[in-house]
């Protein structure tokens, strides 16, 4: 890493299209055409994922989200416009998975990020075997496969067999059901599974973002009378926005997308959360319960289009394709 | 549970591209669907079946293999949620793709046939012409859940009317009457709780709990008028009786906002003094799951509403096998066997099988060998009410596209558990039951056509 930061400023320190003269310029290109080889070489594995996995499925998802469903009575596909947009949209369920979506993101999202970033400048604060076992620590529940997981919060949360069996019969639950569906605790519930599963992996992402930073600011800082807390928050916090950028991302992405969770849930709670309580559970419905293609497909666009949006925002605002990566 | 395609993503996941493919796999298994539907065509594999069973079903396959060693039979073992969706996913996929489908099923929900024998599947074949013969062995009622419009599109593997079951040990003890209407069974369901605090008589939680007592009323909630048009009013007057009962149960305390097949149900259904339930509850609920001692429950018939003179009654599951339209010669004929088998003979329907037969022929064999084990405090009566209850299941109630029960136990439950009553559970279950019906596609009619 020390040796990129050497190099960076050759490559960016000017603005090198409008630099005018002809040799150096010249050799850089030749060198930037092999370098530029190696990296679609690099990544043509993942490129022909993103098309199979990702590029031909939105391509797909768009043309039939224009079709209209085959129905009993006209078996034929033909153009829709905008029809499973419209069907989508009216859905009585529509707002309110979005809703709820909300109602989990609202509290998750603002821990999640809080405690990743608190518990991985902790650890990049405490050198040495502490700091190694504590990272270890947070990351064991992450490396939990997600039905171990899973089964481990049924446990969790059944009051008749729950460690925190006090805790439950305190708020007045007696089954796990009541547990489940009293209106207010699914958001928090998936908000402790969530963070309990996300925490520990993201809190390692963002300690290699720390890891990143040259020790030399580091010790130039110290130098100039910064403490500890000085450090984190003056010159650590700032240098991996980047990092920060990308967990907020992602983790907003994959809330969004939020599936196994609830429909899990609501088989414990033999059925009594709502079928549909995620949009993508919606999805799902109008795919496999109305045989409404194209309306499931809106709902993937609808959902891609807000990812997306927020996505770029991110991205933008927070530096993570920074220009050094130009 | 068959869903990779909304597993977390790795890390290394490019930012934008890997949250917008992710967020799009949903499209990829939704992509496959656009294309005009492929209507399977019928096929022979030249003898060599394959069977669908959810897991209580498995011994009646098994036990067809014993007896048909000839017939090379794949047993495929489904998940038997009731009210479960996989199965509707992989017959929508097995629709598009023309191919896939088992030749003989057991529904693990009845509301399955509803899907199963739409425009849109339509897997499930008239069996009136196939076979007759096994048909003609049902009462009518028995098969009713199958005659879909002129047509029978499947067997029905047992009779599960309600009765009404009651802890005779306790009735005995204190000395109460049973009641014969629906009204006395509630009031003195709130005198029992009053008197002897922590007993129930009544189960309200599960996606059986509406026939139990709505169907039971003949409440408009799931009848069809055809293909497309539904009957739907709980403003009738059948409704509200039931939604009556179901209050005075409720705010006297008698009842549990559990469901029968909760986990925590076992603790509590030892303080079941009464209630209606199927058939199927003697040995399936209270025998092998609640493990109640022997010589305490029993049945009698099911209760009246008042100023009525017939009891009437509600069914609880009572589950069918289909039989694929996809299939011909040798295959069909050795399918046709498995159908017959599973149906109607006492290898399974008497042996094994934990409900009443629906096929009426192995119906008495059945009761003799239930009735040696003497479990029910008072055996003869209890096996003639069961016997007895299938005439009294109300008509009007046929499976639909969008699932009652489930609505139910959506909504009501959740009013129950929380406290918030049966006024806000049952405005909550209009609402949304509603809400399902047209989201299915469904005209919703508030008055049936005379």
């Amino acid at each position: 890493m020390n040796s990129k930061m050497i190099t960076l400023p050759k490559d960016t320190e000017v603005k090198p299209r409008r630099r005018p003269q002809a040799p150096a310029g010249r050799r850089s290109s030749s060198l930037h055409g092999r370098e530029a080889r190696g990296a679609w070489i690099l990544m043509s594995p993942y490129m022909v994922l993103l098309l199979v996995a990702g590029v031909i499925p939105i391509a797909y998802a768009f043309v039939i989200a224009f079709q209209t469903p085959p129905t009993p009575l006209n078996p034929e596909v033909s153009f829709g416009g905008l029809e499973s947009f419209t069907t989508v949209v009216t859905d009585y369920r529509f707002l309110d998975t979005f809703a709820n979506i909300f109602s989990v993101l609202v509290v998750w999202l603002p821990i999640m990020l809080v405690g990743i970033i608190g518990l991985a400048l902790l650890i990049h604060a405490s050198p040495g075997r502490f700091g190694s076992s504590m990272r270890f620590i947070y990351y064991i529940p992450g490396a939990l496969a997600g039905v171990a997981n899973f089964v481990l919060w049924v446990y969790l949360l059944n009051p008749a067999q729950s460690p925190i069996q006090g805790f439950w019969h305190a708020l007045g639950f007696t089954t796990i059901k009541a547990v489940l569906v009293s209106p207010s605790n699914l958001p928090m519930i998936l908000t402790a599974m969530l963070l309990f599963q996300g925490l520990g992996t993201w809190i390692l992402v963002v300690n290699g973002g720390l890891n990143n930073i040259p020790d030399e600011v580091l010790e130039a800082a110290e130098i100039d009378g910064a403490n500890a807390w000085h450090l984190a928050w003056h010159i650590k916090l700032p240098m991996i926005r980047a990092w920060i950028g990308y967990a907020a991302l992602m983790n907003l992405a994959y809330g969004f997308q939020l599936f196994l969770e609830p429909y899990l849930l609501d088989q414990v709670a033999s059925n009594a959360l709502p079928d549909q309580w995620t949009p993508t559970q919606l999805g799902y419905a109008f795919a496999f319960s109305n045989y409404n293609f194209p309306a499931a497909a809106a709902m993937s666009i609808i959902l891609l289009i807000i990812t997306l949006g927020i996505g770029l925002l991110v991205v933008f605002r927070s530096g993570l394709f920074g220009k050094e990566e130009h | 549970m068959k869903t990779p395609q909304f597993r977390r993503r790795a890390l290394s996941f490019k930012p934008v591209a890997g949250a917008a493919a992710a967020v799009l796999l949903l499209s990829a298994c939704g992509g496959s669907g656009g294309a005009t539907e492929t209507e399977a065509e019928r096929t022979d594999s030249g003898g060599a079946i394959t069977v669908w069973v959810d897991p209580p079903r498995v011994p009646a396959a098994e036990a067809f293999v014993k007896a048909h060693p000839e017939i090379e039979t794949e047993v495929v073992q489904i998940d038997g949620t009731v009210g479960g969706k996989t199965l509707q996913q992989q017959f929508s996929q097995f629709s598009q793709a023309g191919e896939g489908f088992p030749d003989a099923i057991f529904f693990p929900s009845n509301d399955d046939i509803a899907w199963a024998t739409g425009a849109q599947i339509n897997y499930a074949a008239d069996l009136s012409e196939v076979m007759p013969d096994v048909i003609e062995g049902y009462d009518e009622a028995v098969i009713s859940p199958c005659a879909i419009d002129d047509a029978i599109r499947c067997l029905r593997n047992d009779a599960a009317p309600d009765v009404f079951w009651y802890n005779k040990t306790f009735f005995d003890a204190n000395g109460y009457t049973l009641p014969t209407t629906w009204e006395e069974y509630g009031d003195l369901a709130v005198t029992i709780a009053q008197e002897h605090p922590g007993k129930i008589s009544a189960f309200l939680g599960d996606s059986y709990a509406p026939d139990r007592y709505l169907w039971a009323s003949g409440c408009p909630t799931n009848n069809r008028i055809s293909e497309t048009e539904v009957q739907i009013n709980l403003d009738d007057e059948r409704c509200q009786r039931a939604k009556s009962l179901i209050s005075t149960l409720v705010e006297g305390d008698a009842a549990t906002s559990l469901g029968i097949f909760d986990a925590d149900a076992a603790g509590i259904g030892a303080d079941l003094v009464m209630s209606p339930g199927a058939a199927w509850w003697g040995d399936y609920l209270f025998n092998q799951t609640w493990a109640i001692e022997a010589g305490t429950m029993s049945a009698v018939a099911p209760l009246s509403w008042e100023g009525e003179t017939e009891p009437s009654t509600g069914n609880e599951g009572g589950g069918l096998w289909g039989l694929s339209n996809f299939i011909e010669g040798k295959q069909l004929e050795n399918a046709k066997t498995f159908m017959e088998f599973v149906a109607t003979d006492p290898a399974w329907q008497v042996e094994l099988s934990t409900g009443l037969p629906g096929y009426g022929p192995v119906q008495d064999d059945w009761i003799e060998k239930q009735s040696a084990s003497q479990y029910f405090a008072d055996t003869e009566t209890t096996f003639q009410a069961i016997k007895e209850a299938t005439p009294h299941v109300v008509e009007g109630h046929a499976y639909m596209l969008y699932n009652t029960g489930g609505v139910w136990a959506e909504t009501m439950t959740p009013a129950l558990v929380s406290g918030n009553g049966v006024e806000a559970g049952w405005s909550a279950f209009e609402e949304r039951l509603l809400n399902e019906a047209k989201a299915q596609g469904y005209t919703v009619v508030t008055d049936a056509p005379q």
